[in-house]
């Protein structure tokens, strides 16, 4: 009788222990990954790597590199879906999107339906939480889609117009989330939520009312509060800001390798923190087991040095932005001298063709990136000679010619020239201050210029700084790296050429004119830079591939033509330190925001350590 | 009568003395006779006897005579550097420090260096130089090189060494844009060690003006000096300089923040002097001297300057020279954190400013020589200060 009793209470127990891992595990259709395709090999899962950063706010990296999106790019750079069991496209106006059978939230809870229903009614839509209205990627020729909740694993989105921004924004590294934890946000929501606790939560958290709330704590590009469940690789556990972030292995996670081994295998993900000037001589040392952010091209033949002691290799990927560092003239400047010589082509052109580009590549970049305008790299289906080369070519006599034509023939007694209103034309570049690599750059410039009769002063900042001073109009030219997007495709989405957003520092007030819908700052006044809104408007209402690769010609042609922004050189190296124990990081990758999502590309929950 | 007298008196008791007067010439030392280099030392003027005094520390003289040629080269930076200092060779980046030769495949043939060849390592990505044994670089004196304007006013081309045009002649070897170090420290030292005398000019007139003041005239003045002085004081100075270069507007000309930092180091710095200025002026305007100077109607002018300090001049002396150095480290860290001097201006603490990272101190270390002059010129400067604070007062 007894012994009967403990079998039962055995067998029993072992059938709680069963459905309690059955709670957590992928889901029934998982994204089973193709490891042939990716020259990869099936790892074991556990252990734990460390990265360093500079700042709490870096934890967004760690969404980033984890790279899950409802769809993504895969390896040939289309978009296929992740998250997504499957989407069909019916002429990028409507979308149904199936979601995965038994995917559930890192904290367990079921991923369906009802959190796209609770984003785009209570979040999308609603005046205090989003201000302006749904985001402009959910508009297709200003008109919000019909949504329909098929059933709890599928939902359809249907524009009357075609909308071919909705795929890229939901793959984009910095995605358009369409979906929230509506299971854990609801309390947060007025309508929801229980009005008392709401208040007393207000009250505790020290924010003005429940939307602060709800924005604080439902944060999912940028992984703040370790309550908020995720669908990435990794879920922090950590309450910021904190020097040791830790983040754990998502027990939900929806990818498994071709064996059936649910994804990531790391268990941990250590970001520790450390000032951004010492993280390469803490990586040189085997602090970091995987590093890139804040590790320059400069620091490798240091990182090389030490690779044998610290247990490491280091690899250089080329990047993928359109230049490695470009200086931007602010066309919307306060001052109105700058204004108005910014605006006149002929300067912006002078200024780049008076820059000896080889000299820098020379000196900078050991002579091996390309001297090239900020445009997209030649790697990308879109690229031209005739955008790369366009204004590059050193020559100071045309320049000095280009510059006395535009009215800036008078000279002082030290050879600089006089603006029209008779000031010096000494121009103030304002760095984010991060890399001495610009302020040599800027240094070298500083004395090709003096051929030109113009001054050049750096004035370092810091880069939250240096955003409010573009979006107030307060610089008169700043340095900023090149297109994000250097392998742009016609599908990719070409904002960086057009005036968008007031963080644009060559038309910040124009971008704002668009940002805010027209509520603040300025329409477009030259003529080119209205076309390029203009353009970018007609690709977003651009049926097909060829329309939208004709759009993306025309755009780069006036982008590069006129020089909005003056690029030095392209195609930068960016070390790659990895711990000679973590496996499936390939040895040649491309390092960019986007479309590769720095590391995102390469699957960061197939790395994993040897033991 | 005087002392020495006594012993030739007569006995006590001795009746009727006879009236005695000696016709010999009144000597004062006709006992005691001082001996030539007594005599010498007893009639020496005070700066000759500081001199001797001085000239008896042979660690101070030395590092007098060291201070006096660097400051000597300040006046020919360009003339003694074999290069401009801002010129780029970007074919000779990084090149570690050249030696001089002076025999070639066992004949002498004058100082030379040998030529190099680069290679560029793409495995490390670093810049692979080897020497040539084969072709020697002869070095030329009192040549014509490149052009200068010697303190931005003459133009000239005159240096004390150059080499044919192209060819690598780098001491102290190059930095990441291929500018020769040496030149850079030779003319940083024109900025680093002038800075301190500028400075020091600034705070010693504060200094001795507010302080004499106060502590000659005591009462409200001192009053209000001292707590102007505990409110300077309590700042702290790091954050207050950063302020301070922070608002220098970045379209000045390098010359001027030159001068606006030596400013701020000169007003921040007078605080101490002052003090001591005061306290010695207390205890000394109490002297008989002083009240005697005040009898006879001597202005308060007067009083300080010809009686009180000349007092104390031991310790101004001592304190000015120790004050140098610390103006020079003051440059030397500002420029270190980026905010005092900026390129295209150099100065040792700009030099140092671009050797902290660690590539320079795993890879390039000779980008950290400039350590090596601000060593040497500030133990120095602590030598001369000391003999001097000795040989100010020479009867110790």
């Amino acid at each position: 009788m007894t012994r009967n009793l403990k079998k039962f209470i055995s067998i029993s127990a072992g059938m709680l222990l069963a459905a309690s891992t059955a709670f957590a595990g992928p889901p029934e259709e998982p994204r089973v990954l193709n490891f042939d395709n990716l020259e990869k090999e099936i790892g074991q899962s556990g252990g734990s790597i460390r990265m360093l950063m500079a700042k709490p706010k870096d934890v967004r990296w760690m969404t980033v590199y984890s790279g899950a999106r409802l769809v993504a790019y895969d390896e040939t750079f289309q978009l296929k879906p992740d998250i997504l069991k499957e989407i069909e496209n019916v002429d990028n106006k409507s979308f149904t999107l199936h979601l995965r059978k038994g995917h559930k939230w890192s904290d367990g809870q079921p991923f369906t339906t009802e959190d796209f229903r609770y984003w785009w009614e209570d979040v999308a839509q609603n005046e205090a939480l989003s201000k302006g209205g749904p985001p402009r990627q959910m508009l297709a020729n200003g008109k919000p889609p019909k949504v329909e909740i098929i059933d709890s694993h599928t939902i359809r989105y249907t524009w009357d117009s075609v909308n071919p921004l909705f795929m890229t924004a939901l793959a984009g590294a910095r995605p358009m989330y369409i979906y929230m934890p509506a299971h854990y946000l609801k309390q947060f929501h007025e309508k929801y939520g229980d009005a008392d606790n709401l208040a007393a939560l207000v009250e505790s958290e020290q924010v003005q009312n429940w939307s602060s709330l709800h924005k604080r704590f439902g944060r999912q590009y940028r992984p703040e509060n370790p309550d908020m469940p995720t669908l990435q690789a990794w879920m922090n556990t950590t309450k910021l800001p904190s020097e040791r972030i830790v983040f754990k292995r998502n027990p939900n996670y929806h990818r498994v390798d071709p064996n059936g081994t649910q994804l990531p295998y790391l268990d941990e993900v250590i970001l520790n923190m450390a000032s951004s000037s010492i993280i390469a001589a803490k990586a040189g040392t085997g602090e970091s087991d995987l590093q890139a952010r804040y590790v320059r091209f400069d620091n490798y033949s240091f990182l090389k040095q030490g690779a044998e002691e610290g247990g490491y290799n280091v690899y250089l990927w080329p990047s993928g932005r359109g230049s490695e560092m470009t200086l931007l003239p602010n066309l919307n400047a306060k001052d109105e001298g700058f204004r108005k010589a910014f605006q006149d082509v002929r300067v912006r052109r002078a200024l780049s063709m008076g820059m000896d580009r080889s000299e820098i590549n020379e000196a900078i970049f050991f002579g091996l990136g390309r001297e090239a305008s900020n445009s997209v790299l030649p790697s990308s289906p879109l690229y031209k000679d005739a955008y790369g080369e366009a204004w590059i070519e050193y020559d100071v006599d045309a320049a000095n010619a280009l510059l006395d034509e535009a009215g800036f023939d008078k000279r002082d007694d030290s050879g600089t020239r006089l603006m029209p209103d008779g000031r010096p034309f000494e121009i103030i570049v304002e760095t984010a201050g991060e890399l001495s690599q610009e302020t040599d750059i800027l240094q070298l410039i500083t004395d090709h210029w003096k051929d030109i009769g113009v001054k050049l002063f750096v004035k370092p900042s810091q880069r939250d700084i240096l955003r409010g001073r573009v979006s107030n109009g307060e610089t008169v030219m700043s340095t900023w790296q090149g297109l994000n997007r250097g392998l742009a495709t016609p599908e990719m989405n070409p904002e960086e050429l057009a005036p968008v957003s007031p963080v644009q520092a060559q038309w910040p007030t124009w971008g704002n004119h668009y940002a805010s819908k027209g509520a603040a700052g300025e329409a477009p006044s030259l003529p080119e830079v209205a076309r390029l809104s203009e353009l970018y408007q007609n690709w977003r209402d651009a049926a097909d591939y060829d329309a939208q690769a004709k759009i993306w010609d025309e755009m780069l042609s006036i982008f590069t033509d006129q020089v909005y922004s003056i690029g030095i050189v392209s195609g930068g190296l960016q070390p790659i330190v990895v711990s000679k124990k973590l496996r499936n990081v390939p040895e040649e990758g491309i390092w960019a925001f986007e479309p590769t999502l720095y590391f995102g590309q390469y699957l960061p929950d197939t790395f994993w350590l040897e033991k | 009568m005087s002392v020495q007298n006594q012993s030739s008196l007569p006995p006590e008791g001795t009746k009727d003395l006879p009236h005695f007067v000696s016709d010999a010439p009144f000597d004062l030392r006709s006992v005691e006779k001082l001996t030539p280099e007594q005599e010498k030392i007893y009639f020496a003027s005070q700066l000759t006897l500081m001199w001797w005094k001085f000239k008896r520390h042979r660690v101070a003289v030395w590092s007098g005579i060291f201070l006096l040629l660097l400051y000597g080269s300040v006046l020919v930076s360009e003339f003694l550097s074999p290069w401009n200092y801002q010129t780029r060779h970007s074919k000779h980046i990084y090149v570690p420090p050249q030696s001089i030769h002076l025999f070639h495949e066992g004949e002498f043939i004058g100082p030379f260096v040998y030529d190099l060849k680069r290679k560029l390592n793409l495995e490390t990505m670093q810049r692979e130089y080897t020497i040539d044994e084969r072709k020697p670089v002869k070095l030329s004196f009192f040549c014509s090189g490149e052009k200068y304007h010697w303190f931005g006013l003459i133009e000239a081309d005159n240096h004390l060494v150059c080499v044919p045009k192209g060819k690598p002649f780098y001491v102290l070897g190059t930095d990441r844009l291929g500018r020769d170090m040496l030149s850079r420290i030779l003319q940083g030292a024109r900025i680093s060690l002038t800075i301190g005398l500028i400075g020091i000019t600034v705070s010693f007139i504060l200094g001795i003006v507010i302080g004499g003041l106060a502590g000659y005239y005591g009462g409200w003045v001192d009053m209000i000096v001292q707590r102007v002085i505990e409110v300077l004081q309590s700042i702290p100075t790091i954050p207050l300089w950063l302020t301070l270069s922070a608002i220098m507007p970045p379209s000045w000309s390098p010359i001027l923040i030159y001068f606006g930092i030596t400013v701020i180091l000169g007003l921040l710095d007078w605080t101490g002097l002052a003090r001591a200025v005061r306290s010695k002026l207390l205890s000394l305007r109490e002297e008989d001297y002083v009240l005697a100077a005040r009898l006879i109607g001597a202005k308060p002018s007067r009083i300080i300057g010809r009686h009180l300090i000349p007092g104390f001049m031991s310790h101004l002396i001592a304190s000015a020279t120790i004050t140098i150095p610390t103006m020079i480290l003051g440059e030397t860290a500002l420029s270190f954190l980026g905010l005092g001097l900026r390129e295209p201006i150099t100065s040792w603490g700009v030099l140092l400013n671009e050797a902290q990272s660690i590539n320079v101190v795993a890879i390039y270390p000779w980008l950290m020589l400039p350590v090596v002059p601000v060593i040497f010129v500030i133990i120095a400067f602590n030598f001369l200060g000391d003999g001097l604070r000795d040989a100010a007062d020479p009867y110790k």
